[in-house]
């Protein structure tokens, strides 16, 4: 794809990696074998044979490199699904005796708005608060955590400004009152290596876990949700009875094959996620020490290796992702869900940043293919964009800079 | 699409896409033209928000932006939404909702472009490094013999919009560009045809864009409280008699000149004459007692220098044609007195003065 100055698509620098990561160049190589990938995995006759293999095969790879059974494991379309469908299972069999939940304040809207949903029904949520050092208010799980808790859920990782949670301990004070714990784990898999915990998955003690296929560079549409052995369950979509009759709809095969096809470099991706973590250490330190007045979200705590969320004093987040979109980067302000309706983030709101801070937050996310010289380059533009941009606050009429 | 790094010879346009015919034929003439165009649409309400309950159907969509960015695509265009959510609210919504609340017919387009379309995004068109704004406008931007830029009122008599443009900041005018107000609305859209734009066909937006079709009195219904709704009842009497002839349910419900729906039956033709706020009483009479020769304005917005006494073609509401007036220093700010008696004239609405076709500016119409 070209534009109408001659420039393609390839010279774009991406740094949005959180939003979604683009494919695996090994899909591209394997194209032709996925095309294959026709049928319907139910049917009986032997052309359903390639595609049920690959479902097979890629639910064991992906339970081998979790460390769990196949048979935790279900296939849907995303970790949006997979966060609704465990809300509501527990709220449809624990909604009698244990109607309460505790969940993050800077979850994904999926967690939000399907508690909020739940509300309505007669749920109370009590909502657990984040700071603005990025870590979580355990005191107040504590606190608030009683026999009449179905579930916590707090995510492995936040979207926005990488900040790691402490999922093993929080499941601990979870499972002690008798609830249940889900993680979304949708930031987890390419950005974080998960080989570096010995027990894998086991060793957050999660009952529930979601994941995203386009998140860890394969298919959008393509999601896993990981469901403990005996946890509650019942189908958000009911169907033909496959996976085991707990998600209806014929699978979708191609997104699980790609799924399975990148697994090998999932596995391996220790390499990444240190290279990742140098250039975002890079990017930083080399960004604070450029553009004044600009600091980072939660750069204290533990983060994922690849996220930067930066609040850029005097500028306007929309704005500058504009020009600097212009210019060829592709960056966020925040979470790409709401992106066409840019209203402040938020989760960095609920985290304390004022609304001024909150519109003047810019993310950028790492990927495998970043490099030290697009680093370089996004620093120095970033660097010359918000020298322009504050010279034209300075001179307008309005005040320096205000948030509308 | 990539990246914009070079500047192209005749400059980098910020193009205001609603969505509609006019402003994705703008754009498209704009490329045409050998600029280098960044489409926006400033997003005035929050569609996500809408309430979805059960069984409701579909909720109202923001398919205009979807048709904006659409047609930027097919001109392989960056293209942005802009939330102008609350500046929108402050600063054209709550003030239509207070007009009618006081005794007045409001004139929202002209705070649209007063606070969004000519200031908000003259802002972005700097910060986006751009040289120009363009909109989809019935207006021209003209240059006299000392190179001073003058907006003019468009070839198409019928469309022209310069009316709801008096506020614009002169400085800014040479960097308007107006691509379709040298045309008529049938060659606007016939060039959409040609292009294949998506919105070729699209209905002509008519009315207040944020109360859509349910009319202004259930907008306002639904936006302010029952309460004060309530303090706003009051009676209509016969004009100038003062004969009381009926209760009537909030005089934000009526309008100067209106002849329907006043809620009674009458043996003659009566019409709205004035309304009252303090006490909320709503005249009615013969339709000679809308008649007027004078008419005082407020907060007036020149883009010419004005010449005190002269004669000057004044619009006293969009679809009016124009009548001659001279205008006059007053304390509060100027008086037109007409030639000929004018019908109607609403306090709330502008009156917009032209020198041959060209807009000079105007201010809002007030109550002596």
């Amino acid at each position: 794809m070209q534009n109408h100055s001659g420039t393609s698509l390839k010279e774009r620098i991406y740094l949005d990696h959180n939003a979604t990561t683009p494919h695996s160049p090994l899909l591209k190589q394997r194209w032709a074998e996925l095309f294959e990938v026709s049928g319907n995995p139910s049917s009986i006759h032997q052309d359903s044979r390639i595609p049920k293999t690959w479902l097979r095969e890629t639910r064991q790879k992906f339970a081998d490199y979790l460390n769990c059974s196949t048979l935790e494991l279900i296939f849907n379309s995303g970790a949006s699904e997979g966060n609704s469908s465990i809300l509501k299972s527990v709220w449809h069999f624990k909604q009698t005796t244990q109607p309460e939940f505790l969940i993050s304040a800077v979850e994904h809207p999926s967690v939000v708005k399907t508690a909020e949903h739940l509300e309505t029904l007669g749920a109370k949520i009590h909502w657990i608060p984040v700071h603005r050092n990025g870590k979580i208010d355990l005191e107040f799980i504590k606190k608030n955590i009683s026999s009449k808790t179905a579930l916590v859920s707090v995510m492995f990782a936040n979207n926005e400004t990488g900040s790691l949670f402490p999922i093993k301990e929080i499941s601990s004070i979870a499972h002690a009152a008798g609830a249940l714990m889900h993680s979304d784990c949708v930031q987890m898999l390419g950005k974080f290596d998960l080989a570096s915990l010995p027990n894998k998955l086991k060793d957050l003690d999660v009952d529930y876990a979601t994941f995203s296929a386009h998140k860890f560079y394969a298919l959008t549409g393509t999601g896993v949700v990981y469901v403990k052995k005996n946890s509650p369950w019942i189908p958000l979509v009911h169907g033909g009875g496959q996976e085991r009759s707990r998600r209806g709809g014929t699978e979708n095969i191609l997104g699980i094959a790609a799924l399975g096809m990148v697994m090998g470099e999932i596995i391996a991706s220790a390499v990444q996620v240190t290279e990742m973590a140098r250039l975002r250490d890079l990017f930083e330190s080399s960004v604070t020490k450029e553009i004044r007045g600009c600091t980072i979200t939660a750069g204290e705590s533990a983060r994922l290796s690849n996220t930067s969320s930066l609040v850029i004093q005097g500028v306007d987040g929309e704005t500058l992702l504009m020009s600097l979109d212009l210019r060829g980067f592709s960056v966020s302000t925040g979470a790409a869900c709401s992106s066409g309706n840019p209203e402040p983030s938020p989760v960095l709101l609920s985290m304390g940043l004022t609304r001024e801070e909150a519109q003047s937050s810019l993310r950028v996310s790492l990927g495998w293919s970043t490099t030290e010289t697009q680093i370089q380059n996004f620093v120095a533009t970033l660097k010359e964009v918000v020298g322009k941009l504050r010279e034209i606050n300075l001179n307008s009429k309005d005040q320096p800079y205000v948030a509308i | 699409m990539s990246q914009f790094n070079e500047k192209k010879s005749k400059g980098r346009v910020l193009v205001a896409m609603s969505g509609g015919v006019d402003s994705s034929v703008a754009a498209a003439l704009l490329v045409e033209q050998g600029y280098e165009v960044i489409g926006a649409t400033m997003q005035v309400w929050d569609y996500s928000s809408c309430d979805i309950t059960e069984g409701s159907g579909t909720c109202c969509s923001s398919l205009d932006v979807d048709d904006a960015r659409s047609v930027a695509d097919k001109l392989n265009i960056p293209f942005y939404v802009l939330n102008c959510e609350a500046k929108f609210k402050t600063s054209v919504i709550d003030p239509f909702i207070k007009a009618y609340l006081n005794a007045q017919t409001p004139l929202p387009c002209v705070n649209c472009n007063t606070y969004l379309k000519f200031d908000h995004l003259i802002k972005k068109m700097k910060e986006l490094d751009c040289d120009y704004l363009s909109t989809g406008h019935y207006a021209q931007v003209v240059f006299d013999e000392n190179n001073h830029a003058k907006i003019k009122t468009s070839t198409d008599d019928w469309k022209d919009q310069t009316y709801f443009l008096f506020t614009i900041d002169p400085e800014i005018v040479p960097k308007l560009l107006f691509p379709i107000g040298h045309l008529k609305k049938p060659q606007v859209r016939e060039i959409a045809e040609a292009k294949g734009l998506v919105v070729a066909k699209k209905k002509d937006s008519t009315g207040i864009c944020f109360v859509g079709s349910k009319g202004y009195d259930q907008f306002i219904k639904e936006n302010v409280s029952a309460a004060e709704l309530e303090t706003k009842k009051g009676v209509l009497k016969r004009f100038p008699s003062g004969e009381v002839m009926a209760d009537h349910s909030g005089i934000h419900l009526y309008t100067i000149g209106q002849g329907k729906g006043l809620g009674m039956n009458y043996h003659e033709k009566l019409f709205v004459i004035q309304i009252d706020a303090l006490d909320n009483t709503i005249w009615v009479g013969e339709e000679k007692y809308l008649l007027k020769n004078e008419v005082d304005i407020i907060e007036a917005k020149w883009l010419s220098e004005i010449e005190d006494g002269a004669e000057y073609n004044v619009k006293i509401r969009y679809q009016h044609q124009g009548s001659a007036a001279n205008i006059y220093k007053t304390e509060r700010g100027y008086k037109l007195k007409f030639k000929d008696p004018q019908r109607a004239v609403t306090p709330g609405q502008a009156a917009v003065l032209y020198k041959n076709q060209q807009l000079i500016g105007g201010g809002w119409i007030t109550l002596n």
